[in-house]
């Protein structure tokens, strides 16, 4: 854990330093989460909703944190439990099977408002949906955030060889699906 | 090689793209989003914890499963008790009851000896007393039969 966030949690865990810690907290590492959010749900408003409630679950459990893992990963651990559980939660209300999130979450792609790229791009975060939901993630991470497998292996409980076996084939079935769409 | 040359000439197509997130956000996002989210902060403070909700969710499912096996029992014991009991009496009323067919056959069955016994014995002496008999005919008779002696 860098000395900032070893401070930042020593501040966060004392309660008479606990508000103006927090809102610190929230200013360092409110964008790098929603985009990691945004990522996994592939919906503005989703994503907004999942970034609180990521806020608000890190308010209720910071004085139960053991500091087993940095608070980098242990917020992006969070954030991905919660954006997992969102999904889960829309296919019940959609009646879409558990196991097939793919369909859902491309509807929320086609239809985004703030989808900024071009086909190209939009091919990429198609061929990026097709793939299985723990995989989607590993990529997402390795692809656009560059983060090293040890601090992946931190928040998905993955161990580092199954991580890069995992990116690997993402990235092969991704390579396949670019190919093909020509 | 390095790694990055490595995935280069593996992934030809994922390399040719750049590693840009092709969303954004709306304008202002990130500078209002501390603001609302300290709203609902304060709605999360200001919620304080009712221990009794508390007990009420740890025994809910303990209660539930109470509840199950009462319904259980109560659609297996409503019916028995509705059908045993009269089935019960039906067979005590037939034992008390003897039949006339059931007399005659245990008649007919009995030897001479035994059938001129039974004649001979002595009925069963039932004393009536005089307030007995006066309350019997009082409720059969009205005062005025009496009187009148129309009382047959």
């Amino acid at each position: 854990m860098d000395t900032n966030d070893r401070d930042l949690l020593a501040s966060l865990k004392d309660k008479s330093t606990r508000d103006i810690a927090f809102q610190l907290l929230v200013s360092k590492y409110q964008e790098r989460l929603y985009w990691h959010i945004r990522k996994i749900v592939m919906n503005h408003e989703d994503a907004d909703d999942v970034l609180q409630n990521t806020f608000v679950k890190v308010w209720r459990s910071i004085e139960g944190f053991r500091e087993e893992s940095s608070l980098y990963t242990w917020l992006y651990r969070i954030a991905t439990n919660e954006s997992l559980t969102l999904i889960n939660s829309n296919k019940k209300r959609n009646f879409i099977p558990m196991n097939d999130s793919s369909e859902f979450l491309m509807n929320n792609l086609t239809s985004d408002p703030y989808f900024d790229g071009d086909e190209i791009q939009m091919k990429l975060q198609e061929a990026i949906l097709k793939l299985p939901e723990k995989q989607r993630i590993v990529f997402n991470l390795k692809y656009f955030e560059e983060m090293k497998y040890e601090e992946m292996s931190e928040i998905l409980n993955t161990s580092v060889g199954a991580l890069k076996a995992s990116f690997h084939h993402a990235a092969k079935k991704v390579e396949d699906y670019l190919k093909n769409k020509d | 090689m390095g790694k990055m040359d490595e995935f280069k000439n593996q992934f030809t197509e994922l390399s040719k793209l750049k590693n840009e997130v092709p969303f954004r956000v709306p304008k202002n996002y990130f500078d209002d989003f501390s603001a609302r989210l300290n709203v609902r902060l304060e709605a999360e403070k200001m919620n304080i914890p009712k221990p009794k909700n508390r007990i009420i969710q740890i025994l809910k499912p303990a209660l539930g499963l109470a509840a199950s096996f009462a319904l259980i029992f109560m659609l297996v014991y409503w019916p028995l008790k509705s059908f045993k009991p009269s089935e019960v009496t039906q067979n005590v009323n037939s034992e008390s009851e003897i039949t006339d067919y059931e007399y005659q056959s245990m008649v007919e069955g009995m030897d001479e000896n035994s059938f001129y016994a039974l004649l001979s014995e002595p009925a069963q002496k039932v004393e009536i007393s005089d307030d007995d008999l006066l309350n019997y005919l009082s409720a059969s008779i009205s005062d005025y039969d009496i009187y009148m002696g129309t009382d047959y």
